[in-house]
């Protein structure tokens, strides 16, 4: 327990200091691995605790970004009320698609969620005089927020790194909580959950839509950075890599989707360097995960280490 | 005349023609110890199952405690009071004993939507789930993993999680089942210990036991009620010993 402490205190160090020691392409490439954390993290909360595999979970992520660039560059109101808009907004979506894919369980789960995203991914490209369609929303600025200008790359990174924190911890926190533990008793055992009195169908909508809130957070945090929204973004891809994340890294636990998505974001900005079908390349990496590590590289190592100490 | 404890009347359900409970009427009084015998697929589970909200029944009524639950879903009817086991062991495995019983005690309370507090810290939780341990002698293993356990001890988690509730109605299925000798001392013990305020629905083969621990029986067969009535009454009743006991 000592030695763990004692890791998270080294990367915590390491994370802040980051952006005094590195070149922006660095920073930039850790503000995006951060971001896809806490995209992964909020999948999780779905994937890992709750135990429903979703394939649409970039619908909130791309709504939260949609509305907040939308209400700033063509409404023009202020970042801050554009942000509450935005995570208010995809909150709500969470909700109304959570009641929606609910009705169904397992493989039907995961289909409805795809298609409910699929559906937003088509009004984003569809609906032009909306979303401007194929040529996305231009001219965001990034928000001051308490008079701090986030427009370095440095500045922006550190602002990411606080929210992750943040959103890591309420997610841990989560988990340990008597709501957490109810919730993976409703993925381990749903009938005898009924049966002792827990609403498991309100257990799991409640997940959904927290899940959907963190996902809001993390488009929220995409479109600052990218400064730019496009309705690719919303596409089967984001959610299969959120997803990828989630299991590559070991799903159901708190480090996995950090390891998992710090490893699909590294893996395809370099690999897409030397090779142009980097895609092939991350498929055949994760067939090797699957393959040595099934239950992800987390838990893995985790055993690894513990067959090392015995 | 008092509020039955369970009142079912008429009940029907049919699996793609199948007949599983045929025309059903029971009425079980507070606090009483009701034996529900017969073969393999005379509708006894099915019957649990029912009961508990888990399957609808076809036609027919059941109530609670004097309230209509025909149709209400099963953690509804778990808050009225009502708590059940099943044959087919239905415990949490991945988890420790003692958070399998957490599980079970907050599921009848509000803070089970507690968000923040870490559930480890909630003290009075904790010592309450290691009293429902000790109650069927797993009070030293509160720590271990389910999957640490062995088969007997597992039977007795099973039924542990339901009596932790302290319901008012238990249906127990078959907690006999696979135990050895001493086991089944052990458990026959736990149920005989069970508070008259809690009325008891029984599912069991092993009649030494069971038919000690029963007030009254009902003789299930292709889902319909054959003989029902005070323990001594159907044990001489001829058409239990064709049915059932005479093999």
């Amino acid at each position: 327990m000592k030695t763990r402490g004692l890791y998270i205190a080294i990367s915590l160090v390491s994370l802040i200091v980051l952006p005094f020691v590195a070149g922006d392409f660095y920073i930039n490439l850790a503000t995006q691995v951060l971001i896809a954390v806490v995209f992964s993290a909020s999948l999780n909360i779905l994937v890992g605790y709750a135990g429903l595999s979703s394939l649409g979970h970039a619908a909130f992520l791309g709504f939260a970004a949609y509305i907040c660039a939308g209400t700033t560059v063509t409404l023009g109101l202020p970042p801050l009320v554009a942000a509450v808009l935005a995570l208010a907004g995809t909150t709500l979506l969470a909700a109304i698609f959570g009641a929606i894919a609910l009705r169904a369980s397992g493989l039907g789960f995961l289909m409805i969620t795809l298609a409910l995203a699929q559906v937003v991914w088509g009004l984003a490209y569809r609906w032009v005089g909306l979303t401007n369609g194929d040529n996305g929303l231009t001219g965001l600025t990034r928000p001051h927020p308490f008079g701090v200008s986030l427009d370095s790359p440095a500045a922006f990174y550190l602002a990411t790194l606080l929210t992750t924190g943040i959103a890591l911890t309420v997610i841990a926190i989560l988990v340990g909580s008597a709501y957490g533990v109810s919730l993976q008793g409703t993925r381990d055992q749903p009938r005898r959950m009924a049966a002792l009195g827990h609403n498991v169908w309100l257990v799991r909508w409640t997940a959904f839509i927290i899940a959907g809130f963190w996902a809001g957070v993390a488009g929220l945090l995409y479109v600052y950075y990218q400064r730019y929204i496009h309705p690719s973004v919303l596409s089967m891809a984001t959610s299969a890599e959120g997803l990828l994340g989630v299991i590559a890294g070991g799903s159901g636990t708190l480090a996995g989707p950090v390891v998992g998505a710090a490893l699909v974001v590294i893996l395809k900005n370099y690999a897409s360097i030397y090779i142009e079908r980097w895609n092939m390349l991350l498929g055949a990496v994760f067939v090797l995960i699957v393959l040595v590590m099934p239950d992800g590289i987390v838990p893995g190592v985790r055993r690894l280490l513990a067959r090392r100490d015995r | 005349m008092t509020v039955p404890a369970l009142l079912i009347e008429n009940l029907h359900k049919s699996f793609r023609g199948l007949i599983a409970t045929n025309d059903v009427t029971m009425r079980i009084e507070p606090g009483e110890r009701r034996l529900l015998i017969g073969p393999n697929g005379a509708g006894k589970t099915t019957l649990f199952n029912q009961i508990s909200g888990d399957l609808l029944p076809g036609a027919g009524r059941i109530e609670l405690f004097g309230t209509d639950v025909t149709t209400l879903p099963p953690h509804r009817r778990a808050h009225m009071g009502l708590a059940r086991t099943y044959q087919i062991l239905t415990l949490f495995p991945r988890e420790t004993l003692l958070r399998n019983v957490e599980l079970a005690l907050l599921g009848l309370r509000p803070g089970r939507w507690n968000m923040v507090r870490p559930l480890a810290r909630d003290r009075a939780l904790v010592q309450e789930a290691a009293v429902a341990l000790t109650r069927v002698g797993l009070g030293g293993l509160a720590d271990r993993p389910v999957a640490a356990l062995s088969y007997g001890e597992k039977r007795r988690l099973e039924i542990a999680l339901a009596l932790a509730q302290n319901p008012r109605l238990l249906l127990l299925d078959e907690p006999l089942a696979g135990l050895s000798t001493e086991e089944r001392e052990t458990v026959r013990k736990v149920i005989a210990d069970i508070p008259r305020t809690t009325t008891v629905v029984l599912i069991e083969h092993d009649m030494d036991i069971a038919l000690d621990l029963a007030d009254t029986v009902t003789l299930l067969q292709f889902g319909t009620v054959i003989v029902d009535g005070t323990r001594d009454s159907v044990i001489a009743d001829p058409r239990t010993r064709e049915v059932y006991l005479g093999h």
